[in-house]
């Protein structure tokens, strides 16, 4: 892609979306991935010769998928609100969740992902267990299994200490603004779970049905999701684009695919492919962990604090 | 050159009165020559990719595959490719009516791409040549499935389907190729003493369009054409063996 003038990045030319090169040049373009590879790794005196242009286009795009994973950081934010049926559905380019969040009085609570399970799918029967069909011999199912239908009408208990916790049942307490408060235990308290000892609600993925699952106590809250995807920008090849960091591993990435694949290449090229590629990752993710004297000091400013 | 050929090809043939050959055998010979000569170039260049690959090529003057390249591309045409139906466009050729491009092509070695909604057109890719076998896998490969930047095209008959399916206009699509070299024609006006006096202001007159230093290939090429005509063994293995010392070279 071509070098782009000031007013184009601060303006896009004067049309709309303004903000479309904000920050572009931090990226490289899929298509000038290709291209470059093609020209300068590909050819008659080149390692990687005769090779078709789509298993090029290929192994790039894989390259940026995994890099997106974990390498890229390139973290998506997505802010939802949780309605009666307590159910996030994920979002159209979600591959893995990084932290999720409850948005609540102004502050970001994280949540944990419940060690147990909060949903289920359920098969209709009878009197005596026999599963129900249908008339097409399929499986009859409810509308909610008894475990979601407990959690969507506030009946499920939880392990956590958030408000369905049972541990307070029975005991006095103060109701101040929909809330119970409790005293203080008289005695140690022994044993507690710090696994589950969070006072927030949590979920539960369903990763084949798209949605997240979450506790009762979720019901008209703000959810904040954040994720990874893949970096396909549903598809659009011209918007695909990769961090600079990552430019020269991304050729030696390709340059490996293609030579681990290929008949008759020599194992010690393929190896050295293989660890310019991983060296050069190494690279990549150092620069791009920002790792700076200032960011280290402030860190270490700490260091001689009183713990009470 | 066609007449420094054809009058070079008569010299030896009547050198020990073996014969003489028509105008019209000439001009046969000549094409076939022609056509013989330049399938080699391509081989030739694969060669020097070869020998360049085994640094055992130079550089500047002594760089071949740059030589072979220039003669190539003295044969290199770049036209827009007329449209059928839908996704399919004409092949270049000459026997395609109101749709021929004016010239046969030997090698189609690029097809671009252009978004004909805009004007002028936009360029939005060069298509990549697929066999049959890898389209329909291609076309359902979520990854690599041919779009507006990276399209791709299949030949079939005398036609090109390219996909995706919606460049379907009439300048979507333009190819870059080497085309056959034209048939040499020696032609002639007139008959003098029994012999035809060479014209080349005749309309259907036509040269050699290989390079000047290929002349004497092209006349060892003929001369073997020409003696096998007049049964000449001797014509046949000289101009073999000129050819083999050639090779060798």
């Amino acid at each position: 892609m071509a070098y782009i003038t000031d007013y184009q990045y601060y303006e896009n030319g004067g049309t709309d979306p303004k903000n479309k090169n904000w920050g572009s040049y931090q990226y490289i373009s899929l298509a000038d991935i290709v291209t470059n590879f093609l020209l300068m790794y590909s050819g008659n005196h080149s390692l990687v010769n005769n090779d078709e242009r789509y298993k090029i286009l290929f192994h790039a795009k894989r390259g940026i998928q995994e890099l997106n994973y974990d390498a890229l950081k390139e973290i998506k934010v997505l802010e939802l609100s949780v309605c009666q049926t307590l159910r996030y559905v994920l979002p159209p380019d979600y591959v893995n969740w990084v932290r999720m969040s409850l948005y609540k009085d102004g502050v970001l609570r994280p949540m944990s992902e419940n060690i147990q399970t909060n949903w289920s799918d359920a098969y209709l029967q009878d009197n005596e267990c026999n599963i129900l069909f249908d008339i097409n011999g399929n499986i009859a199912r409810p509308e909610f299994s008894d475990i979601d239908y407990d959690r969507i009408t506030n009946q499920k208990k939880s392990i956590y200490l958030n408000s369905n916790n049972p541990q307070f049942d029975g005991m006095e307490g103060y109701n101040v603004d929909g809330g119970w408060w409790f005293d203080y235990q008289i005695g140690a308290r022994y044993g507690l779970n710090t696994e589950t000892a969070n006072a927030n609600p949590t979920f539960s993925m369903n990763k084949k049905a798209g949605v997240i699952n979450f506790s009762s106590d979720m019901n008209g809250e703000l959810c904040i999701l954040e994720y990874v995807s893949d970096g396909m920008e549903a598809g659009v090849n011209s918007e695909i684009s990769l961090n600079k960091m990552f430019e020269e591993y991304i050729y030696a990435y390709i340059q490996y695919s293609i030579l681990d694949a290929k008949f008759g290449v020599q194992e010690y090229v393929v190896n050295r492919a293989r660890k310019k590629k991983a060296a050069l990752l190494r690279n990549a993710k150092i620069r791009m962990s920002s790792i700076d004297p200032g960011k280290l000091l402030m860190n270490l400013r700490g260091q001689d604090k009183w713990i009470k | 050159m066609i007449n420094s050929v054809r009058n070079t090809v008569l010299a030896i043939l009547n050198k020990n009165n073996y014969g003489y050959i028509s105008p019209q055998d000439f001009n046969l010979y000549a094409k076939q020559a022609q056509l013989d000569l330049f399938d080699e170039y391509f081989s030739d260049y694969n060669n020097a990719i070869n020998d360049e690959n085994r640094r055992t090529s130079g550089t500047e003057y002594a760089n071949m595959s740059k030589q072979i390249i220039e003669v190539i591309d003295y044969f290199s045409v770049t036209r827009n490719l007329p449209h059928n139906t839908g996704n399919q466009f004409y092949l270049p050729s000459t026997q395609q009516g109101a749709s021929s491009t004016g010239d046969d092509f030997y090698l189609l070695n690029k097809v671009l791409c252009y978004d004909t909604s805009t004007t002028p057109r936009t360029f939005t890719g060069e298509a990549e040549a697929v066999t049959h076998s890898k389209i329909t896998l291609l076309n359902n490969s979520l990854l690599t499935a041919p779009d507006n930047t990276y399209p791709a095209y299949v030949l079939e008959g005398a036609f090109l389907n390219v996909f995706p399916i919606t460049f379907n206009a009439l300048t979507a699509v333009e190819a870059q190729y080497i085309r056959y070299p034209l048939a040499p024609k020696w032609t002639f006006t007139n008959v003098t003493g029994g012999e035809p006096i060479f014209d080349s202001s005749q309309a259907d007159y036509q040269d050699f369009e290989l390079s000047v230093d290929d002349e004497y290939i092209l006349v060892n090429k003929i001369l073997q054409m020409a003696g096998m005509e007049i049964r000449e063994t001797s014509v046949v293995q000289y101009a073999t063996a000129q050819e083999t010392i050639n090779n060798a070279e």
